[in-house]
Formats: C-alpha cells, sequence, structure tokens
C-alpha cells in the first residue's frame, strides 16, 4: 500500500530549490497583489539607498569641484605670504592689509635657487582703490606684479594682453582690467583698450581684459606693473606675496624647504617658529580640502546608512505584523507538512524580496537625483558606482537581518495554537 | 495504519494538571472509516490533533504508517503530517491568495514534487471531487461547499495513509454537507481511509464504526461492519474507561 500510494511521485532534484522558487513567486505576487502596503513597507530602505548614493554623488561633485578650483589657481603653486599663517586657505581673502615683509632681495635670491626646483616666481601687492572711467566709479583691488604673474597663477588676458617687461621696468602706468571691472565700467560694451582708468585718480592705460576666474577677487581685480603700484599706490618697497612655481609637483615639498630656508637666512631668523612669513603649498592645501570634503562624505553616508537602518526596522515592523496577520496561514502551511525551516525560509525570502525591490528603486531614484542635482541644479554631483553597489548590499543584508527574527518567529509558532488564531 | 496505545496527554494549567486523555488505545486499519463523536471537552479535539501529528502525547505509544510517532521532533512530524496525514478542517482553511489549484499543490511543494507533476496531480485530486474546472479561481470565487471540495482534494493529493477530518461540514448548510458527507463515502468506498471527529451524531452514525469520548477517556465503541459488537482490544479499554471513577477536568476544546 505504502508503495502503491508512493507511486507516480517524482521528487524534485533539489527540493530547496523549488521551495525558494515558489517562494520567490509567493513573494512577488503579494508585493504586487498589495502594492500600496509594499511601497510604504519599502519606503524606508528606498529612501536610504537613494539618500546614500545621492549624498555620496554630491560629496564627490564637492570634492572635484575643490580640486578643480585649486588647479585653476596655478600649476605646482608655493605661495609665500608675509605675517602670520591664518588657516589654510590657499588664497586669503583679504591680502589688502597685510605688512609687506618680503624684499626684491627675497625675490631675486628665490629665483636665484638652484638645482631646478623653482620654474618661476612673481611678487605680488594690493591695495583696494577705487576706480573711475568717464563718471563711472566702483572699488577694486589693484594688484601690483610683474609680467611672469599670468604664467605663475595661471590667470591670463584673454583680451589684449598683459604688460611688457619694458612697461615693467620704465614704470608705465598701464593696467589690464578684470573681467569684472570691465562689465562694471565699460557697460555698453565699448572697447577698452588704449582709454584711461583712474586709480585713485592717476590715470592709467588699459592694455587688455583678463579671463573670468569664477571668484570675485581675481575678476574685480586690476593688475598694473609692481614698479608703478610702489610709486603711485602703496609708497612700500616690500612685496606683501611672493607666488613660486615649483618646477614640478615632485619637488614642491622640497622647493618650499629651500624657499624657506633662504628667506629665513635674509631675514635674520633662526626657524620657521618665529618666521615674519608662511608658505602655502598648493598640494598640502588640495590635500587638506580633499579631506575635509572626504570627511563630508563619510558624514552624509553615514547619515544616509542611518536611514537605512531605520528603513530596515520598517520591513521588521510589516514582516511581524504580516507574520501575526497570516498566523493561520502558517498553521495551515505546517499541518500540510511544512518544517519550522520551510516556513522560516517562505518570510525569509519575502523580506529579501521587498529590500531588493526597495534597493532598486532607491538606486533608480538615487541616480535620478545625481543626475536632476547636474542637469537641473547646476551642482557637481558625480555617481560613486561603488557606493551604489555598497547601498544595494546593504539594502539587502537589511532585508536579511531585519526580515530574520519575524520570520524565526513564524517558524517557533505551534502548529495547533496557529491553526486555531483568529 | 493507526495505533494508539494507552496514550495520556495532560496540559498544566497554574496549579492544576488537565488530563485531556487518559489512557487511551484505539486501532484503526487501512479502508476504515472510523467517526470520533464527544461533547466539547471530551478530549477530542486533543486526539485529533496527536492522530494528526500536530502534537505528541505525554505518554504511551503511537504507531501510524508503520512508524513509532510518539518521540519525532519538530521537523520529522512535518514530514509525517506531509506523508501520512491529509487535513480537513471545518472552515477550509485554504489559502486565500492561491487559486484552487495551487491550494491543492501545497503539500505537494513541502513533499518535494517537481512543478510539472505537481500541477498534473492536483489537477487528478480537482477531478476527484468534480472541480477540474475551478482550478484557477481563487477560494473567494467558490461557494462553502466548492472549498471545501478543494481542501479534500488537497488533502488527498499526497495520497496520505488517512483522510483526518475535523467537522467538516460544521460550515456548511445541511444540503451541502450531504454532499460532503457522500464524497467521503465514496473516497472510503475507493479504499482511502477516513477519521472524521464531530460533535454531530447523526453525522458520526454515517461511519461504520463510531468511537465515544468523554472526560478524555474512550467510553463506547461501535462497529457496524461486525454486527454491532465491540471488538477486541479497543471493548476492553473501553470498559477500564468506562469502570474508572476519576473527577477531571474538563479542557475546553
Amino acid at each position: 500500500m505504502s508503495k502503491d500510494r508512493k507511486a507516480g511521485m517524482k521528487l524534485s532534484r533539489d527540493k530547496n530549490t523549488a521551495m525558494v522558487i515558489d517562494s520567490i513567486l509567493m513573494s512577488v505576487r503579494s508585493l504586487v497583489g498589495n502594492p500600496v502596503r509594499a511601497f510604504l513597507t519599502v519606503l524606508g530602505i528606498m529612501i536610504g539607498v537613494a539618500a546614500v548614493i545621492a549624498l555620496v554623488a554630491l560629496g564627490n561633485g564637492a570634492k572635484s569641484t575643490v580640486a578643480d578650483s585649486l588647479q585653476t589657481l596655478g600649476s605646482n603653486l608655493l605661495i609665500v605670504y608675509s605675517g602670520e599663517p591664518r588657516g589654510s586657505s590657499l588664497v586669503r581673502r583679504n591680502t589688502t592689509n597685510i605688512t609687506p615683509v618680503l624684499s626684491q632681495e627675497d625675490l631675486d635670491s628665490t629665483r636665484q635657487l638652484s638645482g631646478g626646483l623653482i620654474s618661476m616666481a612673481a611678487p605680488e601687492s594690493s591695495a583696494s582703490v577705487q576706480l573711475k572711467v568717464n563718471n563711472l566709479n566702483m572699488a577694486a583691488t589693484a594688484i601690483g606684479t610683474d609680467v611672469y604673474y599670468p604664467e605663475v597663477r595661471n590667470f591670463f588676458p584673454v583680451y589684449g594682453r598683459f604688460f611688457d617687461q619694458e612697461e615693467y621696468a620704465s614704470r608705465s602706468l598701464v593696467a589690464v582690467i578684470g573681467i569684472e571691472v570691465y562689465r562694471q565700467l565699460f557697460p555698453s560694451g565699448e572697447d577698452p583698450l588704449g582709454q584711461k582708468v583712474r586709480i585713485n585718480g592717476i590715470g592709467f592705460e588699459i592694455v587688455g581684459i583678463m579671463q573670468e576666474k569664477g571668484n570675485s577677487s581675481q575678476d574685480s581685480s586690476i593688475l598694473i606693473p609692481m614698479s608703478a603700484f610702489q610709486r603711485s599706490i602703496s609708497g612700500e618697497a616690500d612685496y606683501a606675496i611672493i607666488n613660486i612655481q615649483a618646477a614640478n609637483s615632485e619637488v614642491m615639498r622640497d622647493a618650499q624647504l629651500w624657499v624657506e630656508s633662504v628667506l629665513l637666512q635674509n631675514h635674520g631668523i633662526a626657524s620657521m617658529d618665529f618666521a615674519d612669513f608662511y608658505i602655502a603649498n598648493q598640494l598640502d592645501i588640495l590635500a587638506t580640502a580633499q579631506g575635509v570634503t572626504g570627511t563630508f562624505t563619510v558624514l552624509l553616508a553615514g547619515i544616509a546608512a542611518i536611514s537605512l537602518l531605520v528603513g530596515g526596522i520598517g520591513i521588521m515592523n510589516i514582516m511581524l505584523v504580516s507574520v501575526t496577520e497570516r498566523t493561520r496561514e502558517i498553521g495551515v502551511r505546517m499541518a500540510l507538512g511544512a518544517r519550522p525551516g520551510d516556513v522560516l525560509l517562505q518570510f525569509l525570502i519575502e523580506s529579501i524580496i521587498l529590500s531588493i525591490a526597495g534597493g532598486i528603486a532607491g538606486v533608480l531614484i538615487g541616480l535620478l537625483a545625481s543626475w536632476l542635482a547636474v542637469h537641473v541644479g547646476n551642482m557637481a554631483a558625480v555617481p560613486d558606482y561603488f557606493s551604489v553597489l555598497l547601498a544595494f548590499g546593504f539594502s539587502l543584508a537589511t532585508g536579511l537581518f531585519f526580515g530574520g527574527y519575524p520570520a524565526w518567529r513564524a517558524s517557533r509558532l505551534d502548529p495547533i495554537e496557529a491553526l486555531r488564531y483568529e | 495504519m493507526i495505533e494508539l496505545s494507552n496514550i495520556r496527554k495532560f496540559y498544566q494549567m497554574g496549579p492544576d494538571t488537565i488530563h485531556a486523555l487518559d489512557d487511551v488505545s484505539l486501532r484503526i486499519d487501512e479502508g476504515d472509516f472510523v467517526s470520533i463523536i464527544g461533547p466539547s471537552g471530551s478530549g477530542k479535539s486533543t486526539l485529533m490533533n496527536l492522530i494528526g501529528c500536530l502534537d505528541t502525547p505525554s505518554s504511551g505509544t503511537y504507531v501510524l504508517d508503520g512508524m513509532p510517532v510518539e518521540k519525532l521532533s519538530r521537523n520529522q512530524l512535518a514530514e509525517v503530517r506531509n506523508r501520512s496525514i491529509g487535513f480537513v478542517f471545518q472552515t477550509f482553511n485554504l489559502l486565500p491568495r492561491l487559486s484552487a489549484l495551487e491550494n491543492v499543490e501545497v503539500p505537494l511543494v513541502y513533499a518535494g514534487v517537481d512543478r510539472r507533476h505537481r500541477r498534473a496531480l492536483a489537477q487528478q485530486m480537482l477531478e476527484k471531487v468534480g472541480l477540474s474546472d475551478r482550478g484557477r479561481h481563487l477560494p473567494n470565487e467558490l461557494s462553502g461547499g466548492q472549498r471545501q471540495r478543494v481542501a479534500i482534494a488537497r488533502a488527498l493529493a499526497g495520497r496520505p495513509a488517512v483522510l483526518l477530518a475535523d467537522e467538516p461540514t460544521g460550515a456548511l448548510d445541511t444540503r451541502t454537507g450531504e454532499e460532503i458527507m457522500a464524497l467521503f463515502a465514496e473516497l472510503h468506498k475507493e479504499g482511502t481511509t477516513i477519521v472524521l471527529v464531530t460533535h454531530d451524531p447523526v453525522l458520526a452514525d454515517k461511519a461504520p464504526r463510531i468511537i465515544r469520548l468523554k472526560d478524555g477517556r474512550i467510553v463506547g465503541v461501535e462497529d457496524f461492519t461486525l454486527g454491532h459488537q465491540v471488538s477486541g482490544s479497543t471493548a476492553r479499554v473501553a470498559a477500564a474507561s468506562l469502570s474508572a471513577a476519576t473527577a477531571q477536568k474538563e479542557l475546553v476544546s
């Protein structure tokens, strides 16, 4: 009889595989059958995953923006500032009221440094001035420098020319204006070349317009020969700043040390601890800035991870409700031969399917948000595909972890009690 | 097929021990149609749970389909239920989100039958209960009688040793109930072993053999197949149960 009863029953090769496939189909069906609830269940996971992806993208964007903007300052740049170090900023917000301590001798000895460490150097001093063309006025920063400045600071004229060595040597009253200065003083777009601009009342002939840099300190400046600056505006013989371009990025550290030692010697100071100048190094600042934005990215990712955690708790909550609601179903399945492990597997698969669905939706939303940030919000956002993978994997793990307890509860139900449950 | 010997089952309820079943022995052979009748609290639910391997006895032995099952683990009990027991419940207990056909397939899923065979077997079972054209319907699209037929098809799908029916007509009107009982009679004629648990004497009388339960003991056995005589081993048990004067607490079933 027993044999006869079992005749005609072919067993699947792998019972568990069949069970898993069945459970997946069942879960998908219950998801589709109750879309509002499924949506609300996975909302947390979805937001979490989307947040991780979008925020990491924004963090990456900020990082590359900082790197780009530092790169526009010039390459392999060392800047010697007069005075005490202030923060880690390469470009000091206000360099107009520094007491200049860097002498012509400092500049010359810097330029004479041997060993191929330095390719170029340019002095720089600045002052707040009033500009006037015809009857238009504006406040601006006058920068005195020499002919190497465009090369060192990667800042060139787009129209006309920079002043030349001869004009420098003869203290000519010539000026190259920043793009913002041009826009304000020549609002009708006329050709400024050959026209006179008055700097604190002294007339300078405009010979060029500088390119747009996107930062107000450079775009609102007017560049004149250092010789003319010293005589007509500041009256100071010393420079506030010496801009130095190292030969390449490998020797920047060495170049900085050499410049330090030469300037210390010139100034008769024993060590940098007592120095009346300091040197900012572009690489160091880049590293610091990227470190800051890196911390920012980690912070954002941390916040996003917390929202994933909350999403996981949401899944657990709904799965516990689901287990309670379906107590009778569990009892029936157990009566029909489901082992505790089968019940566990079914509920685990359900929560994993939920979290995968939430994860996929979250990835799409996160990528969409990054795309919108770039194309609509005009922000820098660079999606990191590792973070996409990470967020998706994390959502899966969340489903497994937070689905685990409800599934375990389901599997421990007593079939008799479960069948009696109303 | 089913052999219970000196089965006891007690529950601890606070300081009191409740004897739900007290020294019950009974034997059901292959092809039998037996009804177990008793009032509420007689222990018939407990007995049904034990026979159905949903529960294990406190003491005594139970041999089902040639295998001692009284000491099995939860997993092993699940496998025994899957292989040897076909449950039919009062409230049908169909899974609401599954179609009729898929409901019938459920025990086959847990038996590990592959998809194609499962579907074919389930369809065959639906034909057997006269619902071959209702396979795609969800339970809430079926009448009570049809739902119970689907449940019976599901119980039969795994070709179990015994069909265990708990008040199978309790949720049906009289006429539909009679149809279901006629189906049971037919299945019995084909050789299916059936155990029917009920409190309704009219229903119990449809079975050739009736076991009467009261206060956790067997108080009488009627066997119409043997001309109203009481069979050997169970008679002694029945007599013992009858003579024992014990104050027992009733278990609310």
